[in-house]
């Protein structure tokens, strides 16, 4: 059953943390993934099933699936000094493959792939205690074509139904954005009005309306990863999102969000 | 490159400079062998001249306009710093 639902900011600067950013601000944003910590605990789920944008990380150009599943024993990443592990609820991933594929999405699917600092960076900070397994759920967000907003929102339906269904207690999350342009001359204005008019029809439980904004739309307002959210909007429905902050950095708006379900 | 999309779909030919970007990035060994000799870690790929020249010292404009895609050269960029500057992270 899905038990709750997260959306958060992963950027790097959160997790190591240099002179370049707002002390105070990253403080806020720990501040907020620290409620997100406290209430999974609450819920007390038995597996994280986390929706995030690989960054050209576990798929370089070899291979680039539009939607992955990772269905391994354990998965593992490395940003700089930081090195992660966490097991994997294997009957959780091989379920979501197998009724995915099911429902007619042509999911690929990972035993040994790296994990990508858009999932740790969250689970860092958010991961409740005792330790719960998770599953990767990758979307596409930084190598074009990247999936339609409206097959993101069709595949976290379909998703919210498979989670719905297991026995397990499941917290869906989703990570990533909000607006911000890394590696463009855009980098130091992201479009903070644009993400301010998001959140509020989140709030207003009109994510369906997110489906429909185009790939194209997408990049102009730096928001190539909110197909995550719009993945976990999906399951979520219409639920209204309890915004627990926004905090626009000089390069990033980060968002911390919950739909209680 | 304000012209197109910010990310737009990585050209073919410059499969082997986004290669280069994305082991500096991801792979540690190659990072470290990259900042002990980057001519020689280059040299493993196969990398033009021009390519070499904008990967070091590592030039943002030139390698987007070779094709290099925007995050890949972002986020080298802060590994390298990171691995040359330890004392660069958790300044608070």
């Amino acid at each position: 059953m899905l038990v709750g639902a997260f959306a958060c900011a992963h950027t790097p600067q959160l997790l190591i943390r240099p002179p370049t950013e707002d002390r105070d601000l990253v403080l806020r944003v720990h501040a907020a993934f620290a409620r997100v910590k406290r209430r999974i605990e609450a819920l007390r789920p038995d597996a994280i099933a986390i929706v995030a944008g690989d960054h050209v990380e576990a798929f370089f150009l070899d291979a680039v699936p539009a939607l992955a599943v990772y269905a391994g024993a354990e998965c593992a990443g490395v940003f700089g000094p930081y090195r992660y592990r966490f097991p994997i609820h294997e009957p959780l991933a091989r379920s979501i493959v197998e009724q995915g594929i099911e429902r007619g999405f042509d999911l690929l699917y990972t035993q040994g792939a790296a994990l990508d600092y858009a999932f740790y960076v969250p689970l860092h900070f958010t991961m409740p205690a005792p330790p719960v397994p998770i599953v990767p759920l990758h979307v596409n967000v930084y190598l074009p074509p990247q999936p339609l907003p409206r097959r993101c929102y069709e595949w976290g339906a379909a998703l919210g139904g498979i989670l719905r269904a297991r026995p397990e207690r499941i917290v869906l999350m989703a990570s990533g954005g909000l607006s911000h342009f890394p590696g463009t001359d855009r980098y130091a204005s992201p479009d903070f009005d644009g993400d301010r008019g998001l959140l509020e029809r989140m709030r207003e439980g009109r994510g369906r309306e997110l489906a429909v904004l185009t790939g194209a739309e997408l990049d102009t307002a730096g928001n190539v990863e909110l197909r995550t959210w719009i993945t976990l909007l999906g399951a979520v429905g219409d639920a209204c999102a309890d915004v627990y902050c926004y905090e626009p950095s000089w390069h990033h708006g980060n968002a911390v969000a919950e739909w209680p379900l | 490159m304000s012209a197109g999309p910010h990310y737009a779909f990585p050209p073919a030919r410059a499969y082997r400079l986004n290669r280069c970007l994305w082991a500096i990035k991801s792979d540690p060994a190659y990072c470290a062998r990259f900042l002990a000799d980057p001519v020689a870690a280059m040299g493993e790929l196969e990398l033009s001249a021009e390519e070499r020249a904008a990967l070091s010292p590592l030039d943002r404009d030139a390698l987007v306009g070779r094709g290099a895609h925007p995050y890949l050269v972002f986020m080298a960029d802060l590994r390298l710093r990171i691995a040359r500057e330890p004392g660069s992270v958790e300044y608070f």
